[in-house]
């Protein structure tokens, strides 16, 4: 098991540098805007704009520019300094990132809590008139695109401009980049809304998702011959029938959980949350290179890592996939 | 106390004209539906009268964008632009119900300005300190200082040349080189400020001096960072006005996290008694990231101690109730700002005259007015010339370039509009009898992807339809509509929506950059309609040349007629900027800057 997580880790090391490349390439051969000129402000002077460009490097061959910040990255650690605010872009991400993490860490509790239960009630009751209209309420989440979802949540619930207040602070995040690491009681409140929309969709997602894997479970001779024996129906369908379900949903889970860490850009956008999403996203209008590179290297990092976290608990969960590993 | 640097003679300078690159002073933000019946306010720019604040309190600025940045030789942009005013003492300033008067800040009395037009001389105050660590005096060799850095490569301040240039010394290659001694700035004594200039522009200068490069900068603190390329400077600003950033015992600023937060609290160093600004508030923040400026707005008026907007005014609908219920938090001014819809007049059909000028009388301005609000953000514009602008009254105030028929009637004239396709007709384009455009040119228009932009330019597709044209829409990222076309001439677009300010009462950035055919450039273009007529030139030139006693601004009404006359672009609407606050936010706005000025705004008790 050691050696295979150890070459899944020199993989990612290759992996990462591939998403370093691509997205150099797609950033500065293809930019959205010239960096430099959205940086010299108003009508600035040719002169201006061309001591810019000699300060950011974006005078020099486009694979000078990568390979300096490869030496930067490898040697030094260093992401570099962004092109708007001439800050750090480690630092950036160190400040949003829990941020981040509190808002899918909130997002992920509910919606385990809130899609896993529908989907075995779904399961077990498969056909009836419960199992249709949880579905159908599914499906609702499904459909609600959460830009849309988090405005009417922030028109009706939010405390400062809802016309239903749900209590103190919750719809305005903290702007000093607070999380629930830091400055829980302060962040809490304001991460309900945000969280309750990001795991709208995805509580569905999981209940259909449950729902499907658990019912092929339930059709298995083992969970007949579970039954057979005269076990319980609660601990044939949690115990028995719950254990092969759990290997898939590990899968998607740490996928998902990747995805979100990445930034959720639309829910941080509509809730004013200063995470990775909304890094992200400010960054690639201001066409700000070295943050949208650190960003996706970051997005990329985590992806790449929780995938191998959920091979191996897939490993520890499943022995065939443990022996396959080995 | 006020002066009035009206002493404007003959000059070459560049003036920074502010083309709101639609980001920012662009978006007034309306959505659509909008009626006729709207409450309006006159569109004139009479000084409101300031009233008296409470000391003490704190407010909150829900603001879309962040600083361009804390350096005040680079900070040009509106939210920067009112961090400065409240944290740093600029040689003059304004007060913040009159944008055309300066106000001595920094400087003791108005700047002398020698007979040749070639010196200007400027006394500054004693009493003025630099915030901690520094703890000293501001002399004038740290306005010295300040003036020099702003032509390093290190600085690239994107003004510094343009009005500072004609300094004797300056860099010929400005931002290019390290900080290097200016024979032109002169200090005699620890009071006393001397620009010579290689050119008579001293009027033009004095009226610059307002820019934030003119806030003192201590060498002895800065030197190490501006040795930096880019400086750090930014990251360690001293402040000299009432409030500042919140830093360390180093000066390192601590209150600043980009895109999320700006802290702002009071200057332990400065000296009320040396100030025109009262300070009121405590603390200030200015929360960022609040893109959506319905739902900042919704915030800022049911909530408390709130602000809203930086970029664009709030929606139409919010902005009509909250004037129906709330007035009083509501605060709407004229924002010195003309939206035109630029022709290019080197792109096919509209190199003709006679089509620009149909298309200028065909085309009903209230329809592209709409998409910004209608009759409450701003009134029809029938020239380039906005209210709060010298040269406003004299070009014909609402009713400029009124003797040109085809600019007679700004909501639109048919018969007018097809008389002038006859005429492109007899001139060789494919028109139809009925004075339709029946040729195969693709029209191409660009314009931001997001309102109001994108509705503006769906009416005026809709409008130039009527007579047979057949616009294309590029519908494009704001941050890229003039960096990737519209100021780019090779791109050959058509047609693009532009939203310009002054920065300067004088008539000459309003003026000049759009519209004289000498200031066109191959990147960074801000005369998008390429207009390069020898009369416009002409004109320009003799405005230029004169001063006010000598008939400046009558000459630049002239040059506003001129323009017209070759319909480079249709003008469609003078801006008005809204503002809402909090019940108990005594808010103040700033003409200039066009935010709220931080130094008088407070909180009611």
């Amino acid at each position: 098991m050691a050696a295979y997580v150890l070459r899944r880790l020199l993989w990612t090391v290759v992996l990462l540098a591939v998403v370093s490349f691509v997205t150099f390439v797609v950033f500065v051969q293809m930019p959205s805007a010239d960096p430099a000129l959205l940086r010299a402000g108003r009508n600035p002077t040719p002169e201006v704009v061309a001591a810019i460009r000699e300060q950011f490097g974006l005078d020099q061959p486009w694979y000078v520019q990568y390979l300096k910040y490869l030496q930067q990255l490898v040697l030094h650690h260093d992401l570099g300094y962004s092109y708007q605010s001439n800050v750090s872009v480690g630092s950036e991400i160190v400040a949003r990132l829990p941020v981040t993490l509190s808002l899918a860490l909130g997002a992920v509790v509910i919606w385990l809590a809130v899609g896993i239960p529908i989907g075995i009630v779904s399961a077990v009751r498969r056909g009836r008139v419960s199992d249709r209209l949880l579905m159908v309420g599914a499906l609702v989440g499904i459909s609600a695109p959460a830009y849309w979802l988090g405005l009417v949540a922030l028109y009706l619930l939010s405390k400062d401009i809802g016309v239903l207040p749900l209590f103190e602070g919750s719809g305005a995040y903290p702007t000093g980049g607070e999380s629930l690491f830091t400055d829980p009681a302060r962040v809490a409140p304001a991460l309900v809304l945000p969280c309750l929309v990001l795991a709208a969709s995805f509580a569905a997602i999981y209940a259909r998702f449950v729902r499907a894997s658990l019912s092929e479970v339930l059709a298995e001779d083992y969970i007949r011959t579970a039954r057979a024996k005269g076990l319980r129906e609660r601990t044939v369908v949690l115990k028995h029938g719950m254990r092969s379900t759990a290997v898939p949903v590990v899968t998607l889970l740490g996928l998902d959980l990747g995805i979100l860490l990445g930034g959720a850009i639309l829910v941080e956008i509509v809730f004013n949350v200063p995470g990775m999403g909304r890094l992200s996203y400010e960054a690639i209008q201001r066409a700000d290179i070295p943050m949208i590179q650190g960003a996706v290297l970051l997005g990329g990092l985590v992806i790449i890592l929780l995938n191998l976290v959920v091979d191996v608990v897939q490993a520890l969960l499943d022995p065939r996939v443990r022996s396959a590993a080995t | 106390m006020s002066l009035n640097v009206g002493r404007v003679r003959a000059v070459r300078v560049r003036p920074a004209a502010a083309l709101a690159l639609a980001g920012a002073v662009a978006a007034l933000a309306g959505c659509g539906g909008t009626s006729s019946d709207a409450p309006t306010e006159p569109l004139t720019d009479t000084p409101a009268k300031l009233e008296r604040g409470v000391r003490g309190g704190a407010a909150t600025l829900l603001s879309a964008a962040d600083v361009d940045s804390l350096d005040p030789a680079i900070a040009d942009y509106n939210v920067g632009m009112m961090v400065l005013q409240a944290t740093q003492r600029t040689l003059y300033s304004f007060l913040p119900n009159d944008a055309t008067t300066l106000v001595p800040d920094l400087a003791k009395g108005a700047p002398k300005i020698s007979d040749d037009g070639r010196t200007v001389t400027v006394k500054i105050k004693s009493g003025v300190r630099f915030a901690p660590p520094v703890d000293r005096e501001v002399t004038s060799r740290d306005v010295k200082y300040a003036l020099e850095r702003g032509f390093t490569k290190q600085v690239p301040s994107g003004y510094a040349a343009a009005y500072f240039g004609s300094i004797a010394g300056t860099p010929a290659k400005p931002n290019s080189g390290d900080l290097r001694d200016v024979s032109g700035i002169r200090t005699p004594d620890d009071r006393t400020l001397v620009l010579e200039l290689t050119r008579p522009n001293a009027g033009l200068v004095s009226q610059a001096l307002v820019k934030g490069i003119t806030a003192p900068v201590p060498p002895e603190y800065a030197r190490r960072f501006d040795r930096q390329n880019p400086s750090t400077y930014a990251q360690h600003v001293i402040a000299t006005g009432p409030y500042m950033v919140e830093q360390d015992a180093s000066g390192r600023v601590t209150g600043w996290s980009p895109g999320r937060e700006l802290r702002l609290v009071r200057n332990p160093n400065w000296d009320p008694a040396t100030d025109f600004r009262p300070a009121y508030l405590d603390r200030i923040e200015i929360a960022g990231g609040n893109t959506d400026s319905g739902v900042a707005a919704r915030r800022a008026l049911s909530g408390e101690g709130s602000i809203c907007c930086d970029a664009g005014s709030p929606p139409i609908e919010l902005l009509r109730s909250a004037l129906q219920s709330t007035p009083d938090q509501v605060t709407l001014f004229p924002q010195r700002t003309a939206n035109w819809v630029a022709l290019n007049t080197t792109v096919r059909p509209l190199d003709n005259l006679n089509v620009r000028r149909a298309l200028m009388a065909g085309v009903n301005r209230s329809a592209l007015r709409l998409p910004r609000g209608g009759p409450l953000l701003g009134e029809l514009a029938t020239g380039y010339l906005p209210p709060g602008l010298q040269g406003y009254e004299e070009a014909g105030g609402a009713h400029q370039g009124a003797n040109l028929d085809f600019n007679a009637d700004p909501e639109g004239d048919a018969e007018v509009a097809r008389r002038y396709m006859l005429a492109a007709k007899r001139d060789g384009l494919p028109i139809d009898e009925q004075g339709r455009y029946v040729g195969d040119d693709e029209i191409l228009a660009v314009a931001a992807n997001s309102e109001p932009d994108d509705k503006t330019a769906e009416a005026f597709q809709a409008e130039a339809r009527k007579l047979g044209f057949d616009v294309t829409l590029r519908l494009v990222p704001r941050e890229v509509v003039y960096t990737n076309f519209c100021s780019t001439p090779a791109k050959r677009v058509a047609v693009c929506f532009v939203a310009f300010g002054s920065d300067t009462p004088d008539p000459y950035s309003m003026l000049v950059l759009p519209f004289d055919g000498r200031s066109i450039r191959r990147e960074g273009n801000l005369n998008i309609s390429q207009l390069d007529d020898p009369g416009v030139n002409a004109a320009i030139d003799r405005a230029a040349a004169l001063s006010v006693e000598e008939g400046r601004i009558d000459a630049w009404a002239d040059v506003d007629e001129a323009i017209l006359a070759q319909a480079p672009a249709i003008p469609y609407v003078w801006s008005k900027r809204a503002l809402v606050a909090s019940k108990d936010v005594q808010l103040v706005a700033n003409r200039y800057s066009t935010m709220p000025d931080l130094s008088f705004t407070s909180i009611r008790k």
